[in-house]
């Protein structure tokens, strides 16, 4: 039996009348690929703030390696690396220059910063850019950049949210295999997308989120099958048939 | 702390990677002081001009009039023509002319009394009045040597000594007077010098210092913006450290600013010793602290940079306002205003000379400014819906 690094338990979250996140409550376990799927507003990045203690939920409690966000956030943070779906870089800053500066905020002092940082600038094919400032950097590069920052400090878990989104092809294909890369070394990563073929490729189970609850979870393999055939059915058809085909926010 | 640094000095190198930002936040202190230079033309001293109409052409005396009068610091001669400063002064264009009449050179040397003529229009204003006693203080001087001649040349009657003779050994007596004066006029400044700039200074930089809050106010908002304050919040730097990085950041960026334009007046003004400009400097470091954490307060609570930069800009304006940095305003008022004691400081030393020992209440006030004002900014501080 995998050992389980991740409960969330009951989660809640309101903004004002909205109720965010509604309950939610999943496991995730050492050296796995979870993929949150869902449409817009689901509650995915809400619930991500809440698991990387950004957020405090208004409910519920999550562990992480044993520890309460509630009651050690400080712990958990330690633990964790994020990669948010919106870009977080200093544009005005070089690569290098960032990825040290977050090393540092992340416990590493000034050479283990700057190894891991010409380190994970080779996992990304970013090497020789290193010095190049982000704000010259073309989308494909920022969000390298983005992801490379995340793995800075050497995380136990890492919470990738949408980090494929509005890039090229070739930089896709180079963070999938950065993220196969990681999970071979048996990194324990929470991913959302909205991009099905890449939680059927990357993920080892799924949950799908709709309106602040997790309505399905499972291996991409086993939700397939509860609709069809699964060398027959795509995960988007899952998607669509559990949360509709209405135009979302 | 040491990540509290760590962003400080993230903080400081965008600032320095920035060559717009930086240039014009260097070059501010230095327009502002060229301003004030402009405004308070750099001398602390009297400078102006004597116009002269000069009626007694090839005359001896009236040469030495004028010599004597350019031998003058402080003042310029301008020779005009009788007809050329009659018109100007008809014109309102000059207040006050000096005319040296036709004979004034023939007169003095048959022993008469000769005339200088003062015409003004009203009172020949400021600058003429100050000008017409300097002028008055050389005629009075020629007076006296030619008393001095008379009184020898008397003495002297009738002992077979040339009168050429007389005049130059007169004349070297005069100058080794002149010279050497008996009674001499020391200038001392107790305090400071009586310049305008000593009342305008302290102002001009309490507004300054100011900046620092409109820079510390959209210190978290640009992070929001830029969504690095969720990453930020998710590693191991505590809240705490972040605002005391940026507070660090606020307090040093406004600091050689502020140094900038002290350097500037102790340079160019004189107006500092070593020890009253090291105290402008405490008092600097202090007031820049308190206000880059009344920044940091707006900074807190302000959900957007515009509406950051807005609230510091009214806060400014307020603090400036009531701290009576250009119009008088009631004590009872101007308390309120951080303004006031960082004034109140600034002028201690510089307008009067004192020292920081005199100084405990106001940099008590802004020391405390500074470290509720830290506090605060903690307290008030939120994550957004959004994360940010």
């Amino acid at each position: 039996m995998a050992e389980a690094y991740l409960i969330a338990q009951e989660l809640h979250k309101s903004f004002n009348e909205h109720k965010a996140v509604n309950g939610v409550s999943f496991t995730i376990y050492k050296s796995e690929i979870f993929g949150l799927l869902g449409p817009n507003g689901a509650g995915k990045t809400t619930t991500i703030r809440m698991l990387s203690t950004v957020l405090e939920p208004d409910r519920g409690d999550v562990t992480v390696g044993g520890h309460s966000i509630r009651h050690n956030a400080d712990a958990v943070r330690n633990l964790i690396g994020v990669c948010p779906q919106e870009l977080a870089l200093y544009e005005d800053l070089s690569a290098l220059d960032n990825m040290v500066f977050f090393g540092r905020m992340a416990g590493l002092n000034g050479k283990e910063a700057r190894a891991q940082t010409m380190a994970h600038l080779g996992l990304m094919g970013l090497a020789e850019r290193a010095k190049g400032k982000i704000s010259k950097f073309s989308g494909g590069m920022k969000r390298r950049i983005n992801l490379a920052i995340a793995l800075m400090g050497h995380p136990e878990l890492l919470f990738l949210d949408e980090p494929t989104v509005g890039i090229d092809p070739q930089s896709r294909n180079n963070i999938y295999e950065s993220i196969e890369g990681l999970r071979d070394k048996g990194m324990t990563i929470l991913y959302t997308t909205h991009y099905m073929e890449e939680a059927n490729r990357l993920c080892d189970r799924v949950a799908i989120m709709d309106g602040g609850r997790i309505i399905a979870m499972d291996t991409p393999h086993e939700l397939k099958s509860q609709i069809g055939p699964p060398e027959q059915v795509t995960l988007e058809d899952v998607f669509l048939k559990l949360t509709g085909r209405s135009l979302r926010d | 702390m040491s990540r509290a640094l760590i962003v400080a000095l993230r903080e400081v190198r965008t600032y320095l990677q920035d060559k717009a930002d930086l240039a014009f936040s260097l070059l501010l202190p230095i327009a502002i002081f060229a301003l004030m230079y402009g405004a308070f033309g750099g001398e602390s001293l009297f400078h102006g001009t004597a116009h002269v109409a000069n009626e007694d052409h090839g005359g001896t005396y009236s040469a030495l009039f004028l010599e004597r009068l350019g031998e003058l610091d402080n003042l310029d001669v301008e020779l005009l023509s009788p007809s050329e400063a009659d018109s100007k002064l008809d014109r309102s264009n000059l207040l006050m002319v000096v005319y040296i009449p036709k004979g004034f050179s023939d007169k003095l040397a048959s022993g008469e009394p000769a005339q200088l003529v003062f015409k003004q229009r009203g009172n020949g204003g400021q600058e003429g009045q100050i000008v017409a006693s300097l002028v008055r203080g050389v005629a009075e001087e020629m007076n006296q040597e030619f008393q001095v001649y008379s009184q020898v040349s008397n003495t002297l009657v009738g002992r077979d000594i040339p009168q050429e003779s007389i005049e130059i050994t007169t004349q070297k007596f005069l100058d080794r007077e002149r010279e050497n004066p008996i009674v001499r006029v020391r200038e001392e400044t107790v305090g400071s010098s009586p310049d305008p700039v000593n009342q305008f200074l302290p102002g001009i930089v309490t507004m300054f210092v100011l900046f620092a809050v409109t820079l510390s106010a959209r210190a978290i908002v640009e992070e929001r913006r830029k969504g690095t304050l969720e990453r930020l919040l998710t590693t191991r730097l505590s809240v705490g450290q972040l605002f005391m990085g940026k507070f660090l950041a606020s307090v040093s960026r406004g600091f050689v600013q502020t140094l900038i334009l002290l350097v500037l007046a102790y340079m160019v003004f004189q107006l500092f010793t070593p020890l009253s400009f090291g105290a402008s400097l405490v008092i600097a470091l202090i007031f820049t602290a308190a206000g880059s954490a009344v920044g940091l307060v707006i900074a807190s609570i302000a959900r957007s940079e515009d509406g950051a930069t807005w609230i510091a800009v009214f806060f400014t304006m307020v603090m400036v306002m009531l701290g009576g940095t250009f119009v008088e305003v009631p004590a009872t008022i101007s308390k309120v205003s951080i303004n006031t004691y960082a004034n109140n400081a600034f002028n201690t030393i510089i307008a009067q000379g004192g020292s920081l020992a005199d100084l405990g209440l106001e940099l008590g006030v802004l020391a405390g400014v500074a470290v509720v004002g830290l506090v605060l900014s903690r307290i008030f501080f939120r994550v957004m819906p959004g994360g940010k």
